[in-house]
């Protein structure tokens, strides 16, 4: 049922791309001196994106660097990233970041602008084989879990030996960021919160409104719901208004994922026991960075190889000034 | 002799009911309930048909339309692009509303008007390509798929649009038994539109089009005034459906419909219409939301992976279509 819409949108983003490629090919020929960083990153239509971008556009005037952004406008998937990538390295940048959306198929594309002596950086999810790659700058992902559990046993007051019921919204079962922060929550329950179960988990497809589906229906299945955690952001928005709905605001502890606007709005009203909140803007102003500093020197030395951006927990408790800062900037 | 008659009477008046489609869709729909329930009784309560009917109400409304399009013979890809764009533009407008300290329910009132309009916008572009430009409807609507989708994403810079009237999302809790007032709402529009399709002259000129164009036009009806109106129709129902979005949510978020076009299309085509126009019930595609939704329900509370969703509904499709099948060949090999 979903691959003719994601055939349909990939159709048209692929002509809509390819507009886009040689309208933006054409006009800034003038400005040949400037080094061009090519940045693809994994989906538009993800706010988490929309701040990489803003941290990436500052970073790249600062730098007096151009600027390629490039992705699919929705879809965070492998088959619509890889033409993308194509057509971007077909516009000869002097570097490429790249998110890949996928850890195996977006390999090829890594070793291809490698070979054409394109450095490659990796930022937020990474391939497999990182040799070909300058640096990978990311946020812990498995961190990021570790703290949801924290969070979690703490909003729910955990004791030893007691056992407590949670559920978690997730977008799909193989996003990188997904599986590890899915492994990072299990692991830390595991070790420090035994008592707490796991007793269901469900995919949204980046849909709220499939995610508040999900919740809605748990929250009538498990009468003695201690938690959520909403893996995402989309999953996070999706959850709260379940919450709201039903009248259990208070009542369930929630711990949701990413930054947006609209949910660290919701930390004041009670609905979000805590947001795991990265920091995109830092990780794409550190790539650019990273890449000005290998135009300039022609090496790899003083780049770290791997660079894990650590994660900021939201709360009740957190000052105006840290949730201002952590909300993801929007254009 | 008389004994004879009414048996046979009888039997072909259990045999009717067994070939109406909307009975037999009932059936699947008691089989389902009566499944689910004896996997996990909790099925069987107030709180999972209010959550069977919050998913129900959008994918019926913009099925509503949708069944207007497929009996006129066409098919609307965009409506569910025009769900996120028209949600996230009253989203702007409510929010814009609430900053000014408006009153919420005149906000939401504002909001539901704008996010109508937007959806008729959509409509009319659809119509325009149809009637004027001579393009299919496959391809006018799914060049307004992509373009709705577009600027839904353009427009809100990804993310879900908040900041609007708080009491928008205490309408969707249910109040009389499992529905909310948005969903009486959308009840009441399924009645409206049953009555337009079936009793009206526009459901008649719907169904002479797509039983047959040219002898519609022949009869002297404006064919591509009646278009025009079927596609506004359409993105009118998809633009309510964002503003219950909204009201589910919170907030307007731009990737709320994404897929809503093929359920739409999935809910008509098991409720019995036929995508070579001039075929189609209200009923039906009431029921057929009804059993895509209690699906998604359904798996959940008895815990099977959602993605089984996909395939179940993929064979209720196939048997809606292998029973059309049927139906049109009895009637063609009676004697």
């Amino acid at each position: 049922m979903f691959s003719l819409r994601k055939v349909l949108t990939a159709a048209i983003s692929a002509g809509v791309i390819g507009a886009l490629i040689t309208g933006t090919a054409v006009a800034p020929a003038q400005a040949a001196a400037k080094k061009k960083i090519a940045f693809v990153m994994g989906a538009e239509s993800d706010p988490f994106f929309q701040a990489m971008k803003v941290g990436a556009e500052a970073a790249a005037a600062a730098n007096n660097v151009e600027l390629i952004w490039q992705g699919d406008p929705s879809e965070y998937s492998p088959a619509t990233q890889i033409p993308v990538v194509d057509q971007v390295l077909a516009m000869n940048p002097d570097a490429l970041v790249l998110i890949p959306t996928d850890p195996t198929a977006l390999q090829a594309s890594v070793t291809k602008a490698h070979n054409a002596g394109i450095p490659v950086i990796n930022v937020d999810t990474r391939v497999n084989d990182l040799t070909n790659v300058l640096s990978f700058i990311t946020g812990d992902n498995a961190d990021g879990g570790a703290k949801a559990a924290d969070a979690l046993a703490k909003a729910i007051k955990y004791k030893a030996g007691k056992t407590y019921q949670v559920v978690v919204g997730l977008t799909s079962a193989t996003a990188t960021t997904n599986v590890a922060r899915l492994d990072g929550f299990t692991k830390r329950l595991a070790a420090k919160y035994p008592g707490i179960k796991i007793k269901d988990k469900a995919y949204s497809q980046s849909s709220p409104a499939k995610a508040n589906t999900n919740v809605s229906n748990w929250l009538t299945k498990y009468p003695n719901l201690a938690g959520i955690f909403a893996i995402d952001g989309t999953n996070a928005a999706g959850a709260a208004a379940a919450i709201q709905a039903k009248g259990l605001k208070g009542k369930i502890a929630l711990v949701g994922y990413d930054a947006y606007k609209t949910n660290v709005d919701l930390i004041a009203k009670g609905i979000f026991t805590a947001l795991v909140a990265q920091d995109p803007a830092a990780e794409a102003k550190l790539a650019i960075e990273s890449l000005v500093k290998y135009f300039n020197t022609g090496s790899a030395t003083g780049i770290t190889k791997e660079v894990v951006i650590p994660n900021v927990v939201l709360s009740k408790t957190s000052t105006a000034a840290a949730l201002k800062k952590y909300t993801y900037v929007q254009k | 002799m008389n004994q004879v008659g009414t048996d046979a009477k009888s039997l072909k008046q259990v045999r009717m009911l067994f070939g109406n489609q909307q009975f037999l869709l009932l059936l699947v729909w008691f089989a389902m309930v009566a499944f689910f329930t004896a996997f996990n009784s909790i099925f069987f309560s107030m709180a999972v048909f209010g959550n069977i009917l919050l998913d129900w109400a959008p994918v019926v409304l913009i099925a509503l339309g949708q069944t207007f399009v497929i009996i006129s013979g066409g098919i609307d890809l965009s409506v569910g692009s025009t769900v996120g764009l028209s949600g996230v533009v009253a989203a702007f407008q409510m929010q814009h509303m609430m900053t000014n300290g408006d009153n919420q329910w005149l906000a939401i009132a504002v909001g539901t008007l704008v996010a109508a309009l937007v959806g008729i916008a959509v409509g009319l572009v659809n119509g325009f390509l149809i009637t004027k430009t001579k393009v299919v409807p496959f391809i006018a609507t799914l060049v307004t798929m992509g373009a709705a989708a577009g600027l839904a994403i353009v427009y809100s810079g990804g993310a879900p649009v908040g900041g609007g009237p708080d009491k928008a999302i205490e309408l969707s809790v249910p109040w009389f038994g499992p529905f909310s007032t948005p969903g009486l709402i959308v009840v009441g529009i399924v009645i409206i539109c049953g009555l337009f399709l079936h009793l009206a002259r526009f459901g008649r000129y719907t169904y002479a089009i797509g039983s047959n164009e040219f002898a519609a036009r022949t009869a002297g009806i404006n064919v591509n005034r009646h278009y025009l109106k079927v596609y506004a129709l359409s993105g009118l129902l998809a633009g309510l459906a964002g503003m219950f979005f909204y009201c589910r949510l919170g907030s307007g978020a731009p990737t709320s419909g994404y897929g809503g076009e093929l359920d739409a299309i999935a809910a008509v085509v098991i409720g019995g219409a036929a995508l070579t126009g001039g075929i189609g019930r209200i009923s039906g595609t009431v029921l057929g939301a009804l059993i895509l939704t209690t699906t998604t329900s359904g798996l959940i509370i008895i815990g099977v992976a959602p993605d089984w969703k996909q395939v179940v509904v993929a064979i209720l499709i196939a048997a809606a279509v292998l029973l059309q099948g049927n139906k049109n060949g009895s009637r063609g090999g009676s004697k």
